[in-house]
């Protein structure tokens, strides 16, 4: 692959020629300084990106093809109808709380995999990935028995006041359980790699548990636990198997987004469903944008450099 | 500041890591702790830092019972093998890291701690990198960085474990001497654990041998060189030649040499083992009588000023390492598969049964 095939390599060319002698070209520019052991770069970016436009972008732009057919007026009667608000403000609320519980359980969880040997690790270590295997809808139902009011859960909470099913603490639930993985799977080869010897130094110099746990070891971690937290909050927002059944579908209430895309595809409102779920999209996109640009930030500070 | 460790015994499991040593460490003392890898060198020393604690045993750190105190609360200064520099942290915050965790009635001011870091950073002279992060120095300047990080507490002892491991050999022998030329200035006490008997008896003021969790010899460099307490110092702390024999009658026969014994220790009949360095070992083309060995040369290594000769015992097949100055080995005209007759200047006996 040459330079002329990516289009900001010919505008480069066109450019005054002194300029050009003196700035390599685009590709070994890209490429980096050091030409590297493996070759190969411009064959594995060209298929990079023609595998993403494959299989992200072409789906992805007809859902803002369709979108197209609507006017702005009948495009935004739509996505700021009060229902779909709702279900934004919903969706977007017990994601985050999910993905929040996540964090903090699947920092714990993965500690104790990395940190402890105890019988039954190794079940426990294969118990995280189930909520990945378990179809969302075996989930959901399941989650729905447990917690309804006559349900083995239910049954304790009710009378306290806690109502779990129906209601938006259900589908935080639900979402927290589908998002666990993430977390621990991310966090725990970074707490295995985190050696010991580090607390160590942190305890000779002077450092209580706490310091050493906020000062040390939680600032080493957090990146890899804010790409879980990502991970799992993008999941949840999608998530829609699992919530059906514990959520109740409640207008205004407990209705999320991708919910109200499908009952408007049922109804054959293809421009509508499509108009949420380009809101969806793009706002979504914004938020990991930003996660991800925080995490390149934290990771340019030490990891690498 | 002194340290003292009484009667200290560690096991992992069954297997017993250190063996009831005991020692002690004088105020700005450089000790050395010397020995092959399993000898417990490590677990002694992060006992003394409070990472481990003792089966049995107890550790006074100014005369003050320390056994039972953490290692946040024994002020004690520690350097890692590999480094354990904090590595989402700037060399300036690895080093002010220790003066920031302490309790806010300690604490220095900003200012205070900032002169502090940059006072430290001169010491290792390596001012130009405090902004830097650890992975952007080499493993040289990291474990120099660990060591003022080590000192910021303004430790009353410090531990450094194998500091120079990690290292190559030059960056190592520069370091270990630099690391002298600092101990001479701030005058602490220290303890330093190798497996590397040169750089031990080149560092230290005081080298303890270990083997097998035991405490084998305690002593000054030229102490346990000149006078190893057995046959594990000896043979640990240089080459060696070993060669069998046996006493008959007060009389000593090894190999085909025959020699007076010269022990003050009454000699029991049976067999015995001598022991020779490389360089205390003669080669001559005559026989010089019954105390020599009839070998053949089988290997010649002539880089350097000295030339180091592989021989093998006639009669014994045994092998025999030697080394002898160049101008020697020019006179005697030394070629492969020569036969010669060497003889052992200074063969030293051990009472006590030793294998290697």
């Amino acid at each position: 692959m040459t330079q002329p095939s990516i289009g900001v390599g010919n505008s480069v060319g066109a450019r005054p020629q002194k300029n050009q002698a003196k700035r390599p070209g685009l590709l070994a520019r890209l490429r980096g300084k050091r030409p590297g052991i493996l070759p190969g770069f411009g064959l594995s970016l060209g298929f990079t990106l023609t595998y993403l436009s494959l299989i992200v972008l072409i789906p992805l732009s007809a859902v803002f093809l369709k979108t197209a057919s609507l006017s702005a007026t009948q495009f935004w009667a739509i996505v700021s109808s009060p229902r779909v608000v709702a279900s934004y403000k919903l969706t977007y609320s017990v994601s985050l709380a999910g993905a929040a519980i996540d964090a903090v359980f699947g920092f714990l969880i993965a500690w104790v995999l990395a940190r402890y040997s105890f019988p039954g690790k190794r079940i426990a270590d294969a118990l995280v990935d189930l909520p990945f295997a378990l179809p969302t809808a075996v989930a959901g139902i399941a989650l729905t028995s447990l917690y309804a009011p006559n349900g083995w859960l239910g049954q304790y909470l009710e009378p306290h006041g806690i109502h779990v099913v129906f209601t938006p603490l259900g589908i935080v639930v639900a979402l927290s359980f589908i998002g666990l993985p993430f977390v621990v799977r991310s966090v725990q080869p970074v707490i295995e790699d985190l050696g010991r010897d580090v607390e160590e130094a942190a305890a000779s110099l002077g450092a209580n548990s706490w310091q050493t746990f906020t000062r040390i070891i939680f600032p080493a971690v957090f990146p890899a636990l804010l790409t879980g937290f990502t991970l799992a909050f993008a999941r949840a927002l999608g998530e829609y198997g699992s919530v059906v059944f514990i959520s109740g579908n409640m207008p205004m209430r407990t209705e999320i987004t991708p919910l109200l895309i499908v009952s408007k595809l049922q109804q054959f409102d293809v421009p509508g469903a499509t108009a949420i779920a380009s809101v969806m999209l793009v706002s979504s996109f914004v938020l990991l944008l930003v996660i991800n640009g925080l995490q390149a930030g934290l990771r340019g500070k030490g990891e690498d450099a | 500041m002194s340290i003292e460790v009484r009667n200290i015994t560690k096991r992992f499991g069954a297997f017993t890591a250190v063996d009831d040593v005991s020692l002690q460490v004088g105020g700005g003392e450089l000790l050395a702790l010397l020995g092959p890898s399993g000898s417990g060198k490590t677990t002694l020393l992060r006992m003394i830092a409070g990472l481990e604690f003792p089966d049995s045993g107890s550790i006074l750190l100014n005369n003050e019972d320390a056994t039972k105190h953490d290692a946040a609360r024994r002020r004690v200064g520690f350097v890692f093998q590999h480094y354990a520099l904090f590595r989402h942290m700037t060399i300036f915050e690895n080093i002010a890291f220790g003066l920031r965790v302490r309790p806010r009635q300690h604490r220095l001011s900003k200012s205070d701690i900032r002169d502090k870091v940059m006072q430290l950073l001169a010491l290792v002279q390596l001012e130009k990198h405090e902004k830097h992060f650890p992975n952007q120095l080499s493993g040289g300047q990291r474990q120099r960085i660990a060591l003022a990080r080590a000192l910021a507490v303004e430790p009353t002892l410090l531990l450094l474990d194998e500091p120079f491991g990690a290292l190559d050999a030059k960056v190592r022998k520069e370091l270990r001497r630099w690391l002298r030329r600092l101990h001479d200035e701030i005058h602490i006490a220290s303890v330093f654990v190798t497996h590397d008997q040169e750089e031990a008896l080149e560092v230290a003021d005081r080298v303890a041998v270990l083997n097998h969790g035991k405490l084998e010899q305690i002593g000054t460099p030229q102490e346990v060189y000149d006078n190893p307490a057995n046959a594990f110092v000896y043979n640990f702390l240089g080459n060696v030649n070993l060669f069998h024999g046996r006493v008959d009658r007060g009389r000593v026969r090894i190999s085909t040499m025959d020699s007076e014994s010269q022990e003050s220790t009454p000699v029991v009949d049976g067999s015995t083992l001598g022991y020779a360095r490389p360089y205390e070992i003669n080669i001559s083309r005559e026989s010089g009588g019954a105390a020599t060995v009839h070998a053949r040369l089988l290997h010649i290594y002539g880089v350097g000023p000295k030339v180091k000769l592989e021989l093998q015992d006639i009669e014994t097949e045994a092998m025999i390492e030697a080394e002898i100055e160049r101008t020697q080995f020019v006179e005697l005209e030394l070629k492969q598969g020569d036969e010669v007759f060497v003889s052992p200047s200074n063969l030293r006996r051990f009472v006590e049964d030793y294998s290697i």
